[in-house]
């Protein structure tokens, strides 16, 4: 019989990750140039669901764990190359005066119009976990440090939906950069030729923007991979997990009782650690060494 | 079944496991289970039984036995004393069913939810030979019978003449002897006296050869209980005495006396010292947390699973274990 049993019930995790979804949340923002254009982000999320399930094969499964966006500011701002029309003068028989057309540029300002919304309610991520559980023993090579019992969650499958913006968000972006740039460009004669220069407003959006398909394609696409956020999400919940992470370790021999007034610590030598799960709790022995 | 039918948290300790944690403290703090007076530290011979010290120790220099004031010598004109050792030599702990420890008849059979204590303690005085006493015997006639000094010895007494009578005794030993300090740890051929080194406060130490030592063998039978110390809420794991028996001592009321002595020993010194913290026991939930850089608004607290709501006995003392169950409390901030 073991000298040292701990258990720890499902119930209990579930309690654990009820109490860690209440109180995990995380910000962050960022922006980044793409030279014609800049894109960034102003993200707050906090955590929802989730539910465990200790396994009879040794696992640990948590399920359906909504990240839950409270902002999801997706900021854009596009430097269009400036267009002038007019400005030149026709050289008419004197008496007649010159004819001289007006000058009128436009999209001079950098950026020339920018949005920022906030599409928080368009996305949900949900993250799926398996791993086990492990017991390893950790030889130190540091002089002076200490060998290390250190118990793993050992990733089987990890889940995480990646951003997918629906058509309605795509619709929603290019119809507010169509309208901004379109109240840019002057009524009249002007108008007709400046439309005729840029080939169309929406042409000149997927031109600068650099969009192959839908709008909601590229939009996704900068948020799992160009703005790293999908990374971050994993860094901050995977990472957790992962094998090069501990979720607990103690020194091997364990102290138990301080140095004091000159006197050595107490150690003792731990064993024979070995964690385990059933289907309904999560078991952790050892020995104390000889 | 499982560990955890009836609470959220299990914790279980297998006697074995709590004999060897014992056995590591007694290795690796040898201060804390042996007493004696200052000459051991140049004679650990004379010690009852040889102590077992962790290589560690040895490295640290740490001291292998507590200093203690010698023995006094009641009645003496001036303060002497005597060297002596108190060893426990042996802790062992036994959960019911009893089975490793044969108990006392009068504290046996072992009662269900208790546990049974077997400490062997050795007590060694020094009984200085006739010879000694005979050097020594004329200065504490001069002390004894001059004029200005009390009827009885002034250890014994109010502290006014003290000063004197240490300046007395200790120059007229060192005129008598011509001895310097450090010779009274050496093995006299006669007595050999010093007040500085080898002493405490003054008191002359007589010399010593060799220790008459006997070992006695305490049983004690106690359980476990849940309580709070102080105005805290927090829950400890608190020992408490049902009874003890030392065997073999005679006459009864001398061994009642002193078994009285060590049940206020245990219970009003050492066992409030053994109390343990919940968390500290199963897991240090609250560093584990913080240790992941998580910063929690819930409050989050181990506490014992009711009895007899939730389990029959908690802390159970059974099967050679002790167990506790507990249940972990989320509240909301």
């Amino acid at each position: 019989m073991a000298h040292l049993t701990v258990a720890v019930s499902e119930g209990t995790f579930q309690k654990s990750v009820d109490a860690l979804v209440r109180n995990l949340s995380f910000e962050k923002a960022d922006q980044t140039s793409f030279g014609a254009f800049t894109a960034g982000y102003d993200v707050k999320a906090h955590l929802e669901g989730g539910t465990v399930d200790l396994r009879a094969d040794n696992t640990i499964q948590l399920k359906e764990l909504d990240l839950r966006w409270d902002r999801l500011k997706f900021i854009l701002g596009i430097d269009i190359p400036e267009i002038c029309v007019g400005g030149g003068c026709i050289d008419l028989p004197w008496p007649l005066p010159d004819l001289c057309l007006p000058r009128v540029c436009i999209f001079s300002d950098d950026p020339d119009i920018s949005i920022e919304p906030d599409l928080a309610a368009f996305v949900a991520q949900e993250v799926s976990f398996t791993g086990s559980l492990l017991a390893q023993y950790h030889v130190s090579t540091t002089p002076g440090e200490s060998n290390k019992w250190q118990i793993f969650i050992d990733p089987q499958t990890i889940d995480v939906d990646l951003f997918d913006f629906p058509d309605i968000v795509g619709n929603l972006i290019e119809d507010a950069l169509t309208d901004l740039i379109t109240a840019l460009i002057p009524g009249g004669p002007v108008r007709d030729l400046i439309i005729a220069i840029i080939g169309g407003v929406s042409d000149l959006i997927r031109d600068i923007l650099d969009i192959p398909d839908d709008i909601q394609e590229w939009l996704s696409d900068l948020f799992n991979v160009s703005f790293g956020l999908l990374d971050f999400i994993g860094t901050l919940i995977l990472d957790y997990f992962a094998s090069e992470n501990p979720i607990y370790e103690f020194d091997d021999p364990f102290q138990i009782m301080e140095a004091s007034n000159g006197l050595i610590p107490v150690r003792i030598p731990i064993r024979n650690l070995d964690v385990h799960v059933t289907d309904v709790e999560m078991v952790v022995q050892a020995d104390v060494g000889a | 079944m499982a560990f955890t039918d009836h609470s959220d948290i299990y914790g279980a300790v297998h006697e074995d496991g709590i004999n060897r944690v014992v056995r590591h403290i007694m290795r690796q703090r040898p201060s804390l289970f042996n007493y004696a007076t200052q000459i051991f530290a140049q004679r650990p011979d004379l010690f009852c039984e040889k102590i077992d010290v962790a290589a560690e120790v040895i490295q640290a220099q740490n001291p292998i036995f507590t200093v203690e004031k010698p023995l006094p010598v009641l009645g003496t004109p001036t303060p002497v004393g005597l060297n002596f050792c108190v060893q426990l030599t042996d802790f062992q702990i036994d959960f019911h069913p009893a089975n490793t420890i044969q108990l006392p008849p009068e504290l046996s059979p072992l009662a269900q939810q208790r546990l049974a204590l077997r400490i062997r303690a050795c007590v060694g005085m020094d009984c200085p030979s006739d010879s000694v006493i005979a050097d020594i015997l004329p200065r504490m006639e001069v002390l004894a019978t001059a004029e200005d000094k009390p009827l009885f010895g002034t250890n014994m007494l109010a502290t006014g003449g003290l000063v004197a009578t240490r300046a007395l005794a200790a120059s007229d030993v060192r005129a008598s002897r011509g001895l310097v300090r450090g010779d009274i740890f050496l093995p006299p051929t006669g007595g050999v006296l010093d007040p500085g080194r080898g002493t405490d406060d003054g008191i002359i130490v007589l010399p010593t050869r060799q220790i008459n030592c006997f070992c006695l063998e305490l049983f004690a039978v106690a359980h476990f209980e849940w309580g709070t110390i102080g105005s805290s809420p927090q829950q400890w794991l608190k020992t408490r005495l049902d009874g003890i028996e030392i065997v073999d001592l005679q006459p009864t009321p001398m061994e009642d006396m002193i078994e009285c002595y060590l049940k206020l020993v245990l219970r009003l010194g050492v066992l409030p010292r053994l109390s343990i913290k919940l968390e500290k026991m199963v897991l240090d939930i609250t560093k584990i947390i913080r240790d992941q850089g998580i910063a929690f608004g819930d409050e989050v607290t181990i506490e014992p699973a009711p009895v007899p709501a939730g389990v029959p006995h908690n802390p159970a003392i059974e099967n050679d274990l002790v167990k506790v169950f507990a249940n972990l409390i989320v509240r909301s901030a």
